[in-house]
């Protein structure tokens, strides 16, 4: 009988089978976000070389705040609004938020779960290492990104600082962690992947509303500390740096859920 | 102390399945067999004593642990395959199987996965999901039998196979009873469990019917025997038989159910000259009803 003589390193863990189970899914979305990178910032000196202000002035207020459109003349005010007001950091929310809601879930949803904690790994290592591989693989995923920006950023000459690039890769990596998280805390309590995902996106989306459309309502405006995306991106970390303390608030985040989704999932009867 | 010690546990659903006050223990070298229909509650008890469900009321220990508390101490030295095997699908064999060894961290002694897939003859490098039925069930034995568990529980494992592999299970079943093992047979087929038990527990609809040593269950068995003659054999010689009845007969035809040994009908038959004899698998449902008749004379005897 064929064996291999010695056993590939991701087998040795559910941490590492878990990131090796994704690899195709990283590879794509990292290629995917490149892409949109190289794409967008392609078409920025054309946009820097026309004057878009009269255009810019053209939109209501709410579509500006919306979407972030406040200012395309500098590198740095275009990455801002074309790429991180919207588009990258919903990218790796939806890819943290569809990973998370499966990686508990998807398990107890096809029955390997039975065989899995048939082992000496209590449920809570299952899900520590779970989410683990989680942050670990949108960690991966945002490296490329921020990767990409920086080259994009200088090809194209946008110029934008590479440390204000790396601040907001940073954060919107943290953001789609929080999201992650709460995706896979779902999917630990309830066993039921699909409403995990359906939950953790209607989340993710609202709690955008929330940051995106705050400050155009003055009753909603004091609700705006309540949204992950207020904390990573709406304090502009591509304008000032990352921000420590609203990233140590997404981090404990992430913590506390993971902390639940322990718990709950410690508790509960499994796959019935 | 008994390898597994089910202690009157419930487990009731909503929809009216699950056990009902379970109590029944597994001593370390025997096989014992956990026999029902299905749907009778036997995949809920194993998942009970696997601690992926919790009961309702009542206490089970593996290895003199209470699961719930010293689950991970137990599951370092226990062997277990699922009713209902779901495996790593994008895996090879070979690769699944170094998965769950490395979770068993120090289990590398004992049985190989090498030897054990050799004498399976399952090929370990091919993906999961290209694999046949019974291929997938031996990569679930495979890891159940691999390291020498001290106790295995096994919940249909000969499903899928064909009978020469079934027959390889059951002597690896009683190579790791030899060696002091405790091995919970779970299956629905009185067949598989009588041949390879010491023990057999018998649930029905939730509730343990009977707990008996496993040549009290074969001297229940009724099977059905279909025989044709030359020569019509005579009714009385049938039914003077002790343990026989004549179900039908039509000229050189006979059905008879047969209780217990099979010694008796075959010493009468071979005074005809057989043409074809069938014998049918023991019907469990008939070996129910011979419990409960037990149980309601018992009752009315004490009423």
């Amino acid at each position: 009988m064929k064996r291999e003589p010695t056993a590939p390193w991701w087998t040795r863990s559910v941490f590492g089978r878990s990131l090796h189970d994704e690899r195709r899914a990283l590879i794509g979305w990292s290629i995917g976000l490149a892409a949109t990178i190289v794409l967008e910032l392609a078409l920025y000196p054309t946009v820097r070389d026309n004057d878009m202000s009269a255009l810019l002035d053209s939109y209501p207020e709410s579509v500006k705040q919306l979407f972030g459109l406040t200012d395309f003349a500098t590198g740095t005010g275009y990455v801002r609004a074309e790429l991180f007001s919207f588009v990258l950091p919903l990218m790796v929310v939806v890819f943290g938020v569809l990973w998370g809601s499966d990686a508990v879930a998807g398990e107890e949803d096809r029955g390997t779960i039975d065989l899995l904690l048939a082992n000496p790994i209590s449920r809570r290592r299952v899900v520590g290492e779970k989410a683990a591989a989680v942050v670990a693989g949108l960690g991966l995923v945002s490296t490329v990104m921020a990767a990409a920006l920086v080259l994009a950023s200088s090809a194209f000459s946008a110029d934008v600082p590479v440390a204000r690039l790396g601040a907001a890769s940073l954060m919107a990596f943290a953001l789609a962690a929080v999201f992650a998280i709460l995706g896979l805390a779902l999917g630990a309590a309830t066993g039921k992947r699909g409403l995990a995902r359906g939950v953790g996106a209607a989340l993710a989306i609202s709690a955008y509303l929330l940051s995106a459309l705050g400050p155009l309502a003055s009753w909603l405006e004091p609700w705006r500390v309540a949204s992950p995306w207020y904390h990573a991106l709406g304090v502009d970390p591509l304008g000032h740096g990352v921000p420590v303390g609203h990233l140590a608030l997404l981090v404990l985040s992430a913590g506390v859920l993971t902390v639940g989704a322990a718990e709950a999932f410690d508790r509960r009867d499994l796959g019935i | 102390m008994s390898a597994i010690d089910i202690d009157h546990v419930s487990k009731h659903y909503r929809t009216g399945a699950g056990i009902d006050d379970v109590t029944l223990s597994v001593e370390h070298g025997e096989v014992f067999g956990f026999l029902g229909p299905n749907g009778a509650g036997k995949s809920t008890t194993i998942r009970l004593v696997m601690d992926l469900i919790r009961p309702d009321a009542g206490r089970i220990r593996i290895l003199g642990r209470e699961v719930r508390r010293g689950g991970r101490a137990v599951r370092r030295r226990l062997g277990y395959l699922p009713g209902e095997l779901a495996l790593y699908e994008q895996l090879t064999g070979g690769q699944m199987l170094d998965h769950l060894a490395s979770l068993r961290e120090g289990r590398g002694t004992g049985r190989s996965v090498g030897d054990l897939a050799e004498r399976l003859h399952l090929d370990l490098g091919r993906p999961i999901r290209e694999l046949s039925r019974g291929n997938k069930q031996k990569v679930g034995l495979i890891q159940a039998f691999m390291g020498d568990p001290e106790v295995i529980i096994l919940d249909e494992p000969t499903s899928g196979l064909d009978p020469l592999m079934q027959r390889e299970i059951r002597s690896l079943m009683r190579e790791s009873t030899a060696e002091g093992a405790a091995v919970f047979l779970s299956s629905h087929a009185l067949n598989e469990v009588s041949e390879v038990a010491d023990r057999v527990a018998i649930i029905r609809a939730g509730s343990l019917v009977a707990t008996e040593a496993v040549e009290g269950l074969r001297s229940r068995a009724v099977r059905r025997i279909e025989v044709r003659t030359t020569t019509p054999i005579p009714e009385d010689q049938l039914a003077a038989l002790p343990g026989a009845s004549l179900v039908a007969s039509s000229g050189n035809h006979a059905t008879i159910d047969i209780t217990g040994s099979m010694d008796l009908i075959v010493k009468v038959l071979a005074r005809f000259e057989v043409l074809e004899l069938v014998a049918g698998e023991p019907d469990l449902e008939q070996i129910f009803l011979s419990y409960y008749e037990d149980q309601r004379r018992e009752t009315a005897d004490e009423a």
